[in-house]
C-alpha cells in the first residue's frame, strides 16, 4: 500500500529515464573476482563464496553483524544448501561493492529488519549453485550421472554409496564446470539447519574479547583524534585557543575541521586533556536553539493551521463524527530518543594521497565512501571501507558523520588516525528518533467505534539522510553538487527518491475493521537532525495506536484483549499472535496483587507480534514483572535468534518506556551519559516469554518489531493499575 | 611515569602519564583489546577489569593506583584454548548478540563466582546490576551464570 524506507532509492526504475542512472553506483569499478586461482588454490564461484583446496570454505556477509545476528543466520543458509554445517564457513565481512547492495535499498545499507528477508533467494541459491558444480566436477571424476550423486557434510558421495571426494579436492574441477540448468533448492523437509539451528557462530569470539569492532582497529603509527563539536546543532566555529592546545604534551596537532575542533595526539587520554583545554568560541548565528516546550509548542500550532497529508481515507470521517453518540480525543507526546549503542562512535582511516582506507563499525559502507569524498580530494572509487563488528547499531550508524570526521582527520594531517567519541559526546551528537506529537480522535455509535481519526505531526526522516545518500545515485555528479543533489533528492520526493514513510510507517496500515478512516501526517521540521531508531515510525505511532484502542475499550467498557479480537476477523495473522500472547500471559486468569496487565499488538516490517505485559509500581518506580510475546515472522532459521531478538526488542522499548527523553534548552541537549540517559539494568529485568508461530510464509525481519508493542502495552497496564492514562513518554510512577 | 605492573601474570614496565585510566593502557599501551570503553564514568562496567582480584571499572581507574598491582583483563581469564568455565556458558547459552559488553559481564560474573560459587539469583542479580547491556541478553547472562554455579533452576518463583 505504501513504500517504506526499505524502498528507499529503488525509485527510479521506470519511473524516470533520466534517473535510471541511480542504478549505476559508486563503486562499481570495484567488483568481485570470481574463478580458480591456481597458486593460492582458491575459488570464488560467485560474491558470497570461496572454498579452497585445503576445505575451507568462506562466506562474505554483505549484512552487518551488529547483534541481530546475521552472521549466524545468513551463514545458515549458505550452509544448507552448500551441505556443510554452519560452524564449518567461516563468514567474513563484506567491503563495499555493488554485488554487496541491499536489493531494497539500492545501497549496502544493514536495516530495517530487512537482511533474512533479502538474503533468503539469492544466498540459497548461491549455496546451491556451488553445491551443484562440485557435484558435476565429482560426477565427471566418476564418469556417472550426477543426478545419482549426493553432496553432504562437505563431500560428495558417488552413487554406490561408499566412494565418496572432499569438496577441496574438487574446487578446481568445479571451477570448470557450467551450471546446466536452473539450480533447485531443498525442499523444507530436507532442511537440516534452517529451522534447527541453535549455535551463534560469533558467540565464542564474543566470549573470549577477541571479536573485532571499529573501536579495536590499530594501524602502525596511528595517532588519536577527539573532536569539539558545536553543542547547539548548525553552529560554526568562530575562533579557538589553538596554541594552548597545541603546547599540551603529546599534541602532534589542533585543527578546525567541518564538525568542529579536532586535537591529535599521541594517545586517546592525551588528546582527551588537551581537549580539556580548548576553549572554542561559536557562532549561532544559524543553530538549532529551541527548548523542549517549544518543539511541542511548534507542533501544536503546525497541527492547528494544517489538518496536513492525507496519508489514507477510507470513508467519510466527519460525517461519521457528526452521527456518533460519544466522541474520544486525545493527544500524545513522545520525545526525542538517542541510540545509544554501547560502543561509542568511531572510525580509523587512513588518507595516503589518492586513496584512501577506513575501519569503521558502520551500517552502510558504501555511504562511507562518500562521507570521505566529501572531506577529501578523492572520489568514492578511491576509498576502501573496512567494515568490523559493531557494537550496536540501532540506525546510528546508517549516517556517516564518524568516517567523515576520522577521514577529515587523517586528510589534513597525512596521519593514519583514530577518532573516538566519548559517551557523552555520543549522546549529544546523536541524531534523534523525532519527538512526534499525535492527535487522536474516533467516533462512537451503539457500542461500536464508527471513525478513527490520526494525525501525525512532526518531522521526516528523509530529508536528513538524503545528504549522504543522493550522490550515489548520481555518481556522475561532480562533489560539488553533493549538497544540491541532496535537495534535488527532497524537492523529487516519489521521483529521486520514493515517498518518505518514516512518520507514517504502522499508522496507515491501521489493520482494525472500522469504517470511517482518515490518517493525516502534518509535516513540520523543528531544524534538529533526525534518524531511523530501532523501529523508527512504528516507535510512536505503535504507542498512539495501541494506546488510543485501550482508551476506546475502556471507554466502550469492553476487554481491551476482546474489543481488538474482534475488530480482527479478517485479518488471521494478527488474531492468531493476539489470541496466543493472550494464553501465554495467562490473560483471563487473576493477576497477582498490586499488578495489572496491559496487552497491545502491532506488525512491524512484515512481523506479527503481540505482547502483554504484567505491571506494578514498587517502592515508588515502574516495576515490569512479565512479557509474553506472540511472534509470526514466517519461516524460522534460527529459532533461538528469533527469541533473543524479541527479548532485545522488548528490553529496547521497556527502557524507552520507562527512561528514554532527550531534552533540549536553547538547542543544546541535557543529556549525557548513562546517569541521566538510563538503560534497562538487569535488576528491572522482566520475565520474558517468546511463542513463536510455526509458518512457512517467507521469513522476516525480527531485529526491530519487538520494541513497538511493549511501550503501549506497559502504558495499557499502568492504567488497568492506576486508573490513570499517561499519554507522554516516558512512563512515570507517579502522575 | 615509570611503572611496573602485572597483567594477565606478565610483568609490565610501562612509561606513561600516572592519571591515565588503566583501560587505555591496557588497551593501547599493551594491546590486550577485549576491555572495552563505554562510558567513561565507571557507569556501564564494558571495562570491567580485576585489580588484585577485584573488579575495577578501568575506565576510571588512573593506571598509578595499579601500581605494582596484578591486573587480570579478558583476555587473562582463559589458560591457553582452555576457556573459563563462564565463557563457555556464554557460548552454550548464545548469550552476546553485539557483544561489546560481554568481556565486562563475564569479568564480573566471574569474580561473582571466585568469592560466592553457589550464588543465589539475588546474589547473581545484585553481581551484575553494574553491567549494561544495550541488547538485552540479561536473562541469558543469569542462566549462564547459574549453569556454571549448578543453581540452575532454583530460583523460578523469581518474576513469576
Amino acid at each position: 500500500m505504501t513504500l517504506s524506507r526499505r524502498d528507499f532509492l529503488k525509485v527510479g526504475v521506470g519511473t524516470s529515464g533520466g534517473l535510471m542512472l541511480s542504478m549505476n553506483l559508486v563503486g562499481c569499478a570495484a567488483g568481485v573476482k570470481k574463478g580458480y586461482e591456481p597458486e593460492t588454490g582458491e575459488w570464488t564461484p560467485d560474491a558470497w563464496l570461496e572454498l579452497t583446496t585445503d576445505d575451507q570454505i568462506f562466506f562474505t556477509l554483505a549484512r552487518v553483524e551488529m547483534g541481530q545476528g546475521t552472521y549466524t543466520g545468513l551463514t545458515t543458509l549458505v550452509a544448507e544448501e552448500l551441505e556443510v554445517p554452519p560452524e564449518a564457513i567461516t563468514p567474513r565481512f563484506a567491503p563495499a561493492a555493488p554485488e554487496y547492495r541491499n536489493p531494497l535499498y539500492k545501497l549496502q545499507l544493514t536495516g530495517g529488519s530487512t537482511s533474512l528477508a533479502t538474503s533468503w533467494e539469492p544466498l540459497r541459491t548461491a549455496g546451491a549453485s556451488a553445491r551443484t558444480l562440485l557435484v558435476q566436477a565429482a560426477a565427471r571424476v566418476w564418469e556417472v550421472d550426477p543426478a545419482e550423486c549426493t553432496a553432504r557434510d562437505g563431500v560428495v558421495v558417488h552413487p554406490n554409496g561408499s566412494n565418496s571426494i572432499r569438496y577441496g579436492r574438487l574446487v578446481e574441477l568445479a571451477s570448470k564446470e557450467e551450471l546446466r540448468d536452473d539450480v533447485a533448492l531443498k525442499p523444507r523437509s530436507e532442511w537440516k539447519y534452517i529451522g534447527r539451528q541453535r549455535g551463534r557462530l560469533d558467540a565464542r569470539a564474543k566470549a573470549t574479547g577477541t571479536a573485532e569492532y571499529g573501536i579495536d582497529v590499530e594501524l602502525p603509527d596511528m595517532v588519536f583524534s577527539v573532536v569539539t563539536r558545536s553543542p547547539r546543532y548548525g553552529g560554526r566555529v568562530a575562533s579557538f585557543n589553538r596554541r594552548d592546545v597545541q603546547a599540551m604534551p603529546g599534541v602532534i596537532d589542533v585543527i578546525e575541521i567541518e564538525r568542529g575542533v579536532a586535537v591529535v595526539a599521541e594517545s586517546y587520554w592525551k588528546a582527551r586533556k588537551a581537549q580539556n583545554e580548548l576553549t572554542v568560541e561559536w557562532d549561532f548565528s544559524d543553530a538549532f536553539s529551541m527548548s523542549t516546550d517549544q518543539v511541542f509548542d511548534s507542533y501544536r500550532k503546525a497541527a492547528d493551521d494544517d489538518d496536513g497529508r492525507s496519508e489514507r481515507s477510507e470513508g467519510d470521517f466527519e460525517e461519521a463524527a457528526d452521527a456518533a453518540s460519544r466522541a474520544v480525543e486525545v493527544e500524545y507526546e513522545q520525545p526525542y530518543l538517542a541510540h545509544a549503542t554501547l560502543e561509542p562512535m568511531n572510525a580509523t582511516a587512513w588518507y595516503q594521497g589518492g586513496k584512501a582506507e577506513v575501519w569503521a563499525p558502520t551500517q552502510a559502507p558504501d555511504l562511507g565512501q562518500i562521507a570521505v569524498a566529501r572531506v577529501t580530494d578523492l572520489s568514492p572509487d578511491d576509498v576502501v571501507i573496512h567494515t568490523t563488528f559493531l557494537g550496536g547499531g540501532f540506525g546510528r550508524r546508517l549516517t556517516q558523520d564518524f568516517i567523515e570526521e576520522a577521514a577529515e582527520v587523517s586528510y589534513k594531517t597525512g596521519r593514519p588516525v583514530k577518532v573516538i567519541w566519548s559517551r557523552e559526546e555520543d549522546t549529544r551528537h546523536d541524531l534523534y528518533r523525532p519527538a512526534m506529537l499525535h492527535r487522536m480522535k474516533a467516533s462512537i455509535s451503539e457500542g461500536a467505534i464508527t471513525g478513527w481519526h490520526h494525525q501525525i505531526v512532526g518531522p521526516e526522516i528523509l530529508a536528513w539522510y538524503v545528504r549522504n545518500a543522493a550522490p550515489a545515485q548520481f555518481p556522475w555528479a561532480p562533489k560539488f553538487m553533493y549538497d544540491t543533489l541532496g535537495s534535488v533528492g527532497v524537492l523529487f520526493e516519489g521521483l529521486a527518491t520514493p515517498k518518505d514513510v518514516s512518520a507514517i510507517e504502522g499508522a496507515v496500515e491501521y489493520p482494525y475493521a472500522v469504517d470511517n478512516i482518515d490518517i493525516r501526517h502534518t509535516l513540520t521540521d523543528p531544524g534538529l537532525p533526525v534518524t531511523w531508531w530501532r523501529s523508527v515510525g512504528y516507535s510512536h505511532n505503535g504507542f498512539a495506536v495501541e494506546t488510543f484502542m485501550d482508551e476506546l475499550a475502556h471507554e466502550m467498557g469492553k476487554d481491551p484483549y476482546q474489543f481488538r479480537r474482534d475488530l480482527l476477523a479478517d485479518e488471521p495473522r494478527h488474531l492468531e499472535v493476539l489470541d496466543r500472547a493472550a494464553q501465554l500471559a495467562g490473560w483471563n486468569s487473576p493477576v497477582p496483587g498490586g499488578r495489572a496487565r496491559g496487552i497491545a499488538l502491532f506488525k512491524s516490517f512484515g512481523t506479527y507480534i503481540a505482547q502483554v505485559v504484567e505491571a506494578g509500581i514498587e517502592n515508588g518506580a515502574i516495576r515490569v514483572y512479565r512479557v509474553s510475546a506472540a511472534v509470526d515472522c514466517g519461516q524460522v532459521v534460527n529459532p533461538d535468534i528469533v527469541k533473543d531478538q524479541i527479548e532485545s526488542g522488548v528490553l529496547f522499548g521497556l527502557t524507552a518506556a520507562l527512561y528514554g527523553e532527550i531534552t533540549l534548552q536553547q538547542g543544546e541537549v541535557q543529556q549525557s551519559n548513562f546517569h541521566d540517559y538510563p538503560l534497562m539494568r538487569q535488576y528491572e529485568r522482566p520475565e520474558v516469554q517468546v511463542d513463536i508461530v510455526d509458518s512457512e510464509e517467507n521469513p522476516t525481519g525480527v531485529g526491530e518489531p519487538g520494541v513497538p508493542p511493549v511501550i503501549p502495552a506497559l502504558g495499557n497496564a499502568l492504567f488497568a493499575l492506576t486508573g490513570q492514562r499517561q499519554r507522554r513518554l516516558p512512563l512515570k510512577a507517579d502522575v | 611515569m615509570a611503572l611496573r605492573l602485572t597483567v594477565n601474570g606478565e610483568a609490565c614496565s610501562l612509561e606513561v602519564d600516572g592519571d591515565t585510566p588503566l583501560l587505555w593502557v591496557v588497551r593501547d599501551e599493551l594491546g590486550l583489546k577485549g576491555t572495552k570503553f563505554g562510558c567513561g564514568a565507571g557507569l556501564c562496567g564494558a571495562c570491567t577489569v580485576h585489580l588484585n582480584g577485584q573488579p575495577v571499572r578501568s575506565c576510571s581507574t588512573p593506571v598509578e593506583m595499579a601500581a605494582g598491582a596484578e591486573v587480570t583483563t579478558i583476555e587473562g581469564l582463559s589458560e591457553g584454548d582452555q576457556l573459563h568455565a563462564l565463557q563457555q556458558a556464554w557460548i552454550d547459552h548464545n548469550v552476546p548478540q553485539c557483544g561489546y559488553c560481554q568481556s565486562g559481564q563475564i569479568m564480573s560474573a566471574a569474580h561473582l563466582l571466585a568469592n560466592n560459587p553457589t550464588p543465589s539469583r539475588d546474589d547473581i542479580v545484585a553481581a551484575m546490576t553494574g553491567n549494561l547491556c544495550r541488547c538485552g541478553t540479561y536473562s541469558r547472562i543469569v542462566a549462564a551464570v547459574e549453569s556454571v554455579a549448578g543453581t540452575a533452576g532454583s530460583a523460578e518463583k523469581e518474576g513469576a
